[in-house]
């Protein structure tokens, strides 16, 4: 009895990895075949190159479609189109032409597979429904926190008006008991006191002064320091999501910093390479990628010709009477672009001038102490930096090569004071030279 | 006349604090010499809306980062490989390539078959020889430089499709190269014009730059693509190991994720 049912049940065993076996092969895996050969051009849910597919057999039934006509369109959309109106009928819903399958022709069941799998997919639309209601929650706390700094402003101006009531009464009672010509003013009363405490309020008034000069002179210094400058964008911009999470390289979109001496906003059409498929995963997302579009002329299926330009505020602000070229930093001098701008990996606000001391944060670079974007900042950094690997061994960009070779060979003697520490640094090389920069 | 010169003092001292507390975050601050930090010459990304104080509507966003004027021919110096290197593209895009890339502002192809221009692409040859294995390594390696800060993104680092944007689920559809039947020329319109969800690239990268970059993929087909047999000297690879397809037939190649 026991060993009938061991053998039933090996039996039982074998017979459904057999069949499973069997399923896997004759079944055509629908997932694959819709990778391989129509995810490039059409998504689920999502109009791409081509159309959307969710429930495409269905749509095409309801409008009216020749049986089997559908079928006959995967792998040759002309011939359906000639044999059946409705397929006619959508030639011509997107500007490209699809292409020819044939090596699909006549496999109805691998074509079904395909339209099952894409029928099964979610709506990644309603997926981001449910979460809609808790990002809108999160805002409001946000706001109100931003709000308490308003509240602090206030309890504090209400201080102040106050303690000036309280002294305005006490004022008037003070003069309330006596003769009107026996009332000294604020000025005399303070006059008087000075006198009497003269060595005090004069050592005092000195270090008033004195104080009061530092003050004015460090507020010069305040002047034209760009740090921590975060001007408005029209588009909230996050630099964390595209460099970080997507791993895009900054040289991707500010794409003439290799050549010219401005890095280059990237123009529309750089966003559109990528958003033209990617319409963001939430409202807010979407809201923002729609300045995009209005700005592309896109209107979700094709571009109008009607673009108006991003107005983008500008962050580093150099004045003109700077020459700054970012192809001879990137190029020659071989810098990373966080070296100047920091990580924008990790910024997830609009772009600002970041202070000198989260630079020196970042590997590699040489600690300064002038603020960013000030002269200073430029020839600290001109003064102790090497050239690219370059001149004196034959790596890196090899820009000074040559002209190292004909210092060597002419004049040694002039020269070798500079080799003396094994090094040359910018300012070496004419990098603290007035008229590098300012001409 | 006391009493008045204190009120005013304590206004104007909350006046103070007031305007440092609302202080334009759009405006970068003061200045010393303001006339020489503004350039009246025209310089990229400046809006001359405003020069000196004088304000021209009619400049306003209209002077800056211009596209050059329609059949311009940049300067490349007297090296006439170079030069007609760098000559305008002469394959013109399909019409409907504005409406699917955007492309306003080109002349475009008048045949009513969309890929009548891609079709004859397949002809053209990278004019970039690689004639030695120290000069094919440096083209190779400014393919490199030039892939990892345009394509990698998408196309990864191997080429597979699989590059950061699509492993983080932003993007799909991407082709492995592996699977590309396609020729030089057609991978150089592509590149040029945009091909399917692909935008155009023509605005970020010169023809000099895409034919390099023609190149660094073609190795992502064939592993020994530009290398050199160090005892002869001759290329490894001596055939053009893709063939351009017949006409009509798919040129899409399957998308990146596919499993295998």
């Amino acid at each position: 009895m026991f060993r009938s049912i061991k053998q039933w049940c090996i039996g039982a065993l074998t017979a459904v990895v057999v069949l499973g076996a069997f399923d896997v092969s004759a079944q055509p895996n629908g997932e694959a075949l819709f990778k391989a050969k129509c995810n490039t051009c059409h998504q689920p849910h999502a109009d791409g190159t081509g159309p959307k597919l969710f429930g495409v057999r269905q749509k095409w039934a309801d409008g009216g479609a020749k049986e089997g006509s559908i079928y006959t369109w995967v792998a040759n959309w002309k011939a359906a189109a000639a044999a059946d109106p409705y397929a006619a009928s959508i030639v011509g819903v997107k500007p490209g032409e699809m292409q020819m399958f044939p090596d699909l022709a006549g496999k109805v069941d691998e074509i079904n597979a395909i339209f099952e799998y894409i029928d099964a997919q979610p709506d990644p639309a309603e997926a981001a429904a449910g979460t809609d209601g808790a990002m809108a929650e999160g805002a409001a706390t946000e706001e109100e926190e931003g709000g308490l700094g308003w509240i602090w402003i206030i309890i504090g101006l209400m201080f102040v008006v106050i303690i000036m009531a309280v002294g305005g009464v006490r004022r008037q009672l003070n003069s309330a008991g006596k003769d009107a010509a026996d009332e000294k003013s604020y000025m005399e009363e303070f006059k008087s006191w000075a006198w009497k405490n003269r060595k005090y309020v004069g050592l005092g008034g000195l270090v008033v002064v004195i104080s009061l000069f530092v003050m004015l002179f460090l507020a010069g210094y305040s002047i034209g320091v760009v740090e921590n400058y975060q001007p408005s964008q029209p588009i909230a911009f996050p630099h964390d999501i595209h460099t970080g999470t997507n791993g895009i390289d900054c040289k991707y979109c500010h794409n003439s910093v290799t050549k010219s001496k401005s890095a280059g906003l990237p123009t529309v059409n750089v966003c559109m390479n990528c958003h033209k498929q990617i319409k963001g995963r939430t409202p807010a997302q979407a809201e923002k990628i729609t300045a995009i579009y209005k700005a592309a002329g896109w209107n979700g299926d094709a571009y109008t010709g009607k673009t108006s330009p991003i107005i983008w505020n500008k962050v580093h602000v150099l004045p003109d009477h700077v020459y700054f070229n970012h192809s001879q930093h990137v190029v020659v001098g071989g810098l990373d672009c966080k070296q100047c701008h920091g990580d924008m990996t990790k910024q997830n606000e609009t772009a600002r001038v970041v202070p000198v001391q989260d630079l020196n944060k970042i590997e590699g670079n040489i600690p300064l102490t002038k603020a960013t974007l000030t002269m200073g900042w430029c020839i600290e950094c001109h003064g102790e930096k090497e050239i690219s690997e370059g001149a004196l061994d034959t790596k890196g960009s090899g820009y000074y090569n040559e002209i190292h070779k004909r210092l060597l060979n002419n004049d040694k003697k002039l020269y070798g004071k500079y080799l003396e520490d094994g090094k040359v640094t910018v300012k070496e090389l004419g990098g603290w030279e007035c008229a590098k920069c300012h001409y | 006349m006391k009493v008045k010169f204190k009120a005013m003092m304590q206004i104007s001292v909350v006046a103070l604090l007031a305007a440092a507390c609302s202080a334009d975050p759009d405006s970068p601050g003061l200045e010393y010499m303001p006339d020489m930090y503004r350039s009246p010459a025209v310089e990229p990304y400046v809006d001359y809306g405003e020069v000196r104080g004088k304000i021209h509507d009619d400049m306003k966003m209209t002077m800056s980062a211009l596209t050059p004027p329609k059949h311009t021919i940049p300067y490349w110096g007297t090296d006439s490989a170079t030069v007609s290197m760098m000559l305008p593209y002469h394959r013109l895009p399909a019409a409907a390539f504005a409406l699917t890339h955007g492309m306003f502002g080109f002349d475009f192809s008048t045949n009513p078959d969309g890929n009548y221009e891609y079709n004859l692409a397949a002809a053209d040859m990278n004019p970039i020889k690689l004639t030695s294995a120290e000069q094919s390594d440096a083209v190779f390696a400014e393919g490199k430089a030039l892939y990892q800060a345009n394509c990698n993104h998408c196309h990864g680092e191997k080429g597979d499709g699989q590059g950061p944007m699509v492993t983080a689920g932003s993007y799909v559809g991407v082709p492995v190269y592996k699977n590309l039947t396609i020729a030089e020329g057609q991978m150089f319109y592509s590149i040029y014009y945009g091909k399917g969800m692909m935008g155009s690239h023509a605005s970020m990268l010169n023809k000099k730059e895409i034919w390099t970059l023609v190149h660094y993929v073609r190795r992502f087909q064939d592993a020994n693509y530009g290398k050199f047999d160090p005892k002869t000297g001759l290329p490894v690879v001596a055939a053009p190991p893709v063939v351009p397809p017949a006409e009509g037939e798919s040129a899409m190649p399957p998308a990146a994720n596919a499993p295998k």
